[in-house]
């Protein structure tokens, strides 16, 4: 039986490329793309596809490569995404632009892209989002509300597409990626901070792309055939928790 | 003209930290207010007359319930206004808590809200209609959105409020009847300031003054709730400017859940 074919935005690092490995070891023909060129260490099987999502044009001659290479695309996953951190009354145009053209105007050209095909012939899409589109990371203002598009486009999709297309969002904590780490180390005493940071997640650790990319792998299976315009939160506990946690002053 | 003329209200808990912000707002505002609490002095040391008509209620017992709707019922024939404020918390993990603090949380936050419902509702039946509604404020917290630690029973009896809110908003809007829940953050009550005092506080050597100031500075608005913003939302609750509310759990807590996690970097 011939491999499905998934889209992963975003593969370079981090979560993405987490993605992309996972979804090859489920048997997945994998495209990924990013801005940049190939990056190192990629399986070689993966197609890389040098685009910027914010460009409609970009975004159906992924999906036209992605044809091309394998067949029709049954899964889409929108990870590509970016932060300006930020209050709305320091931000200025050009961070708009790009927080909007990369993490909400990406995601709807690909999902639009992809639904010619899915629409008519089915298919899965999994964006992912972030707990900062429900509650607030300080000075993250467009970021954050780049997310909260991104959960109400999820039920958007689900409602519209449904039932040929399933559509879900995975809402990440704090995952350690290298962005996270470059965010500790800024701190005035990045131990402490780390130590902080920690007792603040009921299970103890902060989060890994592996985590992510294990929900991703069952948004993806036939396991979650029945959940479709779901937002999941994946943050080891951090916002079931009171922000207000009087054992840390 | 006050914004309650010619209703009536019975507030229970009436003489504790919230309670008697709400009875003294609704008397400014006009209304005809019962206090029902355990005693006069409710959680308080001491009382001074403030107009209410003070109600004797244990909110855990059923009798009591009925006695007090009784009265109201004798004396006004109807109830406009109904609000659910008594409530205690046990600062402990379940593992901590006994069956028997267990069952007290429950039988005080959601078995006396239950209570007090059940016998008001036929009272509050006569001051809806002709274009009237009937407002039931039941007290939940954002503690039953996201938890405190060490606070687990409170935690649970809060979110059983916030359903028992919706399915009671449910049954009786058909009968002219809104029911909505407050969710307050921290508030300055006898409730907290006993929190800050007690054990669970892990107050790590701090003076009180310091961990007080280290709770506003976690908020958003840099301080926490008085009585008096949570008595103003209730007000307006309880008012006809608030004639379409219904079914809602309005959080009130200066932005404190708003927010991620407050990390220190």
């Amino acid at each position: 039986m011939d491999r499905p074919v998934a889209i992963v935005t975003g593969g370079s690092r981090g979560i993405g490329r987490a993605i992309v490995d996972r979804l090859m070891s489920d048997g997945y023909n994998v495209v990924t793309c990013g801005r940049g060129a190939r990056p190192k260490g990629l399986d070689l099987r993966v197609v890389w596809v040098q685009a910027d999502v914010s460009l409609t044009g970009d975004a159906a001659r992924l999906i036209s490569q992605a044809n091309r290479a394998f067949g029709r695309v049954s899964l889409l996953v929108n990870n590509a995404g970016v932060q300006v951190e930020k209050t709305v009354a320091d931000s200025d145009d050009d961070d708009w632009d790009l927080v909007m053209n990369v993490n909400c105007k990406g995601v709807f050209n690909m999902c639009r892209a992809a639904l010619v095909d899915m629409a008519e012939h089915g298919g899965n899409i999994i964006n992912i989002g972030s707990i900062s589109g429900m509650v607030s990371d300080p000075s993250m203002a467009l970021y954050n509300a780049s997310k909260a598009f991104v959960h109400g486009l999820t039920r958007s999709i689900a409602v519209d597409h449904g039932p040929k297309v399933r559509c879900n969002a995975i809402r990440p904590g704090w995952i350690m990626t290298e962005m996270a780490e470059d965010g500790f180390a800024l701190a005035n005493d990045p131990k402490r901070a780390m130590e902080d940071a920690l007792v603040r997640h009921p299970v103890g650790r902060f989060g890994e792309p592996a985590d992510i990319a294990n929900t991703v792998s069952w948004l993806a299976s036939d396991q979650s055939a029945y959940v479709t315009g779901a937002c999941f939160t994946v943050d080891g506990g951090m916002t079931a928790a009171s922000p207000l946690n009087p054992g840390l002053f | 003209m006050g914004m309650l003329e010619g209703k009536v209200a019975l507030v229970t808990g009436g003489r504790g930290g919230i309670g008697r912000a709400i009875v003294s707002r609704f008397l400014r505002e006009g209304a005809v207010v019962y206090a029902a609490d355990l005693t006069q002095r409710g959680s308080l040391d001491t009382h001074d007359d403030d107009g209410s008509r003070f109600v004797k209620l244990d909110v855990t017992q059923e009798a009591g319930a009925k006695a007090a709707m009784e009265q109201v019922a004798a004396d006004e024939g109807k109830l406009d206004i109904l609000v659910n404020a008594a409530g205690i918390e046990i600062e402990k993990t379940i593992e901590d808590t006994s069956l028997e603090e267990w069952n007290r949380s429950f039988a005080v936050n959601v078995t006396g809200t239950f209570l007090t419902s059940k016998y008001a509702l036929a009272l509050m039946r006569r001051a809806a209609g002709g274009g009237n509604t009937a407002s039931l404020i039941n007290f939940g917290s954002y503690d039953g959105f996201i938890a405190d630690p060490g606070l687990a029973a409170y935690c649970a009896t809060k979110g059983a409020v916030h359903a028992l809110t919706r399915a009671m908003a449910c049954d009786h809007g058909p009968e002219g009847i809104r029911v909505n829940a407050i969710c307050p953050g921290y508030v300055d009550t006898p409730m907290l300031q006993s929190f800050f005092t007690g054990e669970g506080s892990g107050g790590g050597g701090k003076t009180i003054d310091q961990l007080q100031q280290a709770v506003r500075d976690v908020h958003p608005m840099r301080s926490y709730g008085t009585a008096e913003d949570i008595a103003n939302l209730v007000n307006w609750l309880a008012s006809d400017e608030a004639r379409y509310a219904s079914g809602q759990l309005w959080v009130l807590d200066g932005g404190l859940s708003a927010q991620v996690q407050q990390m220190k970097l």
